[in-house]
């Protein structure tokens, strides 16, 4: 009874730990995209507020995990699917649309499409980011 | 130009390691529910019991082999896609509420005024 509790105790830590470094390296990405995003607006960004941001989009990717999981398992999937990706987003018409076009755009890029199919999508991605900053 | 965004591998990971994390507390909940369902079908007549047992047998293998364990390319990109979206959405919302107040450094007030809208659009 002991070592069944041990085991369960060390397995919580290894998994506390993995946890651990990936929102490390999930914090240094988000800084980088802060940053970006912050001097386009001219702005600077306190460090303790980075790391709220970046904790909250963490928490944020692992609700999207079990979201996006029950939603494949409810079609009988084994893999999710970029329509399960779409879905979690469906609170927000804005939002989904914008992921729609995204999602076209990454389908056309697939196979060697032509040049005309590239451009056009390129428009669509630049009108369904500047409808999302008008709502917001 | 190349927009700055997430790393496929990094969500990837991190849907992994929510989706052990789920699969071993459901095995867990599984081996209490099996205990006290036997309980439960003790009590009633052999014919509605064994019928039950059954059902909840098949119900539950269904349940158990479509756990998720991969991750489209594309699905990762998009899942990418919209936690960058969710990080911009942040600190241009907050920016705004700051460049009103007329400072130059998004402060913990700003960020707390737009959170809870924040939250519910997404």
């Amino acid at each position: 009874m002991a070592s069944d509790v041990e085991r369960g105790e060390e397995e919580e830590e290894e998994e506390e730990s993995a946890s651990e470094l990936l929102r490390d390296r999930f914090r240094l990405c988000t800084i980088s995209i802060a940053e970006t995003e912050a001097k386009r607006n001219g702005m600077e960004i306190s460090q303790p507020i980075m790391a709220c941001i970046s904790d909250l989009a963490f928490k944020y990717a692992k609700q999207l995990a079990r979201d996006v999981e029950l939603f494949a398992q409810h079609a009988g999937r084994k893999s999710i699917n970029m329509e399960d990706v779409i879905l979690s987003a469906h609170r927000n018409d804005h939002l989904s649309a914008s992921l729609r076009s995204f999602s076209n755009n990454l389908k056309a890029k697939e196979p060697q499409s032509d040049r005309k199919r590239k451009k056009i999508t390129k428009k669509e991605d630049k009108a369904a980011k500047e409808v999302l900053h008008i709502d917001s | 130009m190349e927009e700055k965004t997430f790393d496929p591998d990094l969500i990837r990971a991190i849907f992994k390691l929510v989706w052990e994390k789920r699969g071993a507390e459901r095995e867990k909940n599984q081996l209490s529910e099996n205990e006290a369902e036997v309980q439960f079908q003790l009590h009633l007549c052999a014919k509605v019991s064994l019928f039950r047992w059954t059902k909840y047998d098949e119900e539950k293998q269904a349940n158990s082999c479509s756990l998720s364990n991969t991750a489209n390319g594309n699905a990762l990109k998009l899942s990418c896609e919209l936690l960058r979206v969710f990080v911009a959405e942040a600190i241009q919302r907050a920016a705004a509420i700051a460049e009103a107040e007329g400072s130059l450094k998004i402060e913990a007030t700003h960020l707390e005024r737009i959170l809870p809208q924040l939250l519910l659009d997404f």
